[in-house]
């Protein structure tokens, strides 16, 4: 008789997917949150499979909120000339 | 009167006297406004007629000025002219001599109308090739100028709005005759966008007059700005102004902070969704484990219906309403109303004459027991051929 593959532990589990989320930007991390609502509306999903969506689901809206707490934005300076980025200079005019 | 009481000039004395006399008459700056005629360029200077119909006067701009000016006018352009008297004494010739020259508004309109009308020619202008903007822009380019009050109040828009965004500014001169570095700019970003990770790109200028405006009225920079791979966002001037370049765009905002609103979502609006979403999750579990909770309670009713106790009673109630219904149609009830049945000594029952013979032994059940019987006659109803009697 085979030996059944170990199932992984939840923990590891959810920490696979706070890792794969923290990758993911806002709009991603909504487009994966809305997937995964849309399967707990369907009552086709087994019960077994509905704290482990609910689970994911919180993680991705948790990361939607912490990108949306982001305070600073990223401004860099595009050469215009050589399409090089370098820090935002508003000293001089080009 | 005679020569000697008249005061005598060389011809030289005369034309120093003369430039003496205007350079004190005269302020050193004045604004004439004209219509530029016949401007050509001789040995790296600009001469132009300065007229208004009824005058002209000749003006110049050297070779020095020239490089400086934001605008060169084309024959019969209105021109402000912002200059000084220029004397030359040796052959008393009198010129403006321009130090800034800017376009009038009717130029400034005049060419918005005929860009305007050769890029609809063309088909560069059409508001069906508008594309849909990022919903959630990852990297904007700003092209603008820098520093400005304007790129300021953008960064400051962006960064209240949605610092999710990352922002490119592209430093571009934004006023004179700068088109063809605008163009190289673009065209550099549009090969190099991929690279860049850019969702779109915002063209903006402040405040100003509509005069300023004029390089986005200019045909090459909007002909490239209608052929950029992404989608181009203006925010030009004032509400008020409109460029050839805000007709070629995707979406024209009014200035450059509303082109930043345009293209951002609303940080605020984005935390409402969110928490739109936490109360749905909890919801959908919520209805989900009551959804399961009630079919659970459904099968332990059914469960508890077909338990064995329950099932034999029903069967014994079924049981009983058959007896009954077989008591309520038994023979029996009929005898007990005085009716009886007649059986042949083999036990077959008799319906009719043509059952029985004469001098047949039969049995007449009773309500109460049963008599054995000989035939004696047969006799048939009134309508029956056959007669017969017991």
């Amino acid at each position: 008789m085979p030996r059944k593959k170990p199932e992984p532990s939840k923990t590891s589990e959810q920490d696979t997917w706070k890792e794969d989320a923290s990758q993911l930007s806002y709009e991603e991390a909504l487009q994966a949150l809305d997937v995964l609502l849309g399967q707990l509306q369907d009552d086709s999903i087994p019960l077994a499979d509905l704290q482990k969506n609910h689970a994911r689901a919180s993680i991705y809206l948790d990361r939607c909120d912490l990108l949306l707490s982001q305070v600073e934005q990223s401004v860099r300076q595009l050469d215009p000339n050589t399409m090089e980025e370098r820090t935002l200079d508003t000293s001089n005019n080009e | 009167m005679s020569a000697e009481s008249l005061p005598t000039y060389s011809v030289r004395e005369l034309n120093n006297a003369i430039g003496v006399l205007l350079e004190r008459g005269f302020a050193p700056r004045f604004a004439i406004q004209a219509t530029a005629s016949r401007p050509q360029v001789k040995k790296g200077h600009l001469w132009l007629t300065l007229s208004d119909g009824d005058a002209s006067i000749t003006g110049v701009a050297w070779a020095s000025k020239l490089k400086q000016l934001d605008f060169v006018p084309a024959d019969g352009d209105g021109v402000t002219v912002i200059g000084r008297l220029n004397f030359w004494s040796a052959r008393a010739s009198l010129a403006v001599q321009v130090l800034d020259m800017r376009p009038s508004l009717t130029t400034v309109l005049r060419r918005f109308e005929t860009v305007k009308a050769q890029l609809l020619e063309e088909g560069v202008i059409d508001p069906g090739r508008r594309r849909k903007l990022p919903a959630y822009p990852k990297r904007l380019a700003v092209l603008t100028s820098v520093p400005s009050s304007a790129l300021a109040d953008m960064l400051r828009t962006a960064q209240e709005r949605w610092p999710l965004s990352e922002l490119l500014v592209v430093p571009i001169p934004v006023q004179g005759e700068v088109a063809p570095i605008i163009c190289g700019v673009l065209s550099r970003l549009a090969e190099q966008h991929h690279q860049l990770r850019l969702d779109a790109i915002v063209l903006a200028r402040g405040g100003g007059s509509r005069e300023d405006l004029m390089v986005f009225d200019d045909a090459d920079v909007c002909r490239i700005l209608a052929s950029f791979p992404l989608p181009v966002v203006t925010g030009l001037g004032h509400e008020d102004d409109l460029t050839v370049a805000d007709l070629v765009a995707d979406h024209r905002a009014a200035t450059p902070t509303a082109a930043m609103v345009t293209l951002m979502p609303s940080k605020e609006s984005a935390q409402q969704t969110i928490s739109q979403r936490r109360t749905r999750l909890s919801e959908y579990k919520r209805w989900r484990l009551e959804q399961a909770s009630s079919r659970l309670k459904e099968r332990h009713l059914q469960l508890h219906t077909l338990r064995p106790a329950v099932a034999l009673q029903h069967r014994r109630n079924q049981w009983e309403q058959r007896q009954q219904l077989l008591l309520a149609l038994s023979p029996q009830r009929w005898l007990s109303r005085g009716f009886a049945m007649l059986h042949t000594a083999n036990g077959q029952p008799v319906q009719s004459i043509d059952d029985i013979c004469l001098n047949e032994q039969v049995h007449i059940r009773l309500k109460d027991g049963v008599v054995q019987a000989i035939t004696k006659t047969i006799q048939a109803n009134e309508s029956s051929d056959s007669q017969a009697s017991l």
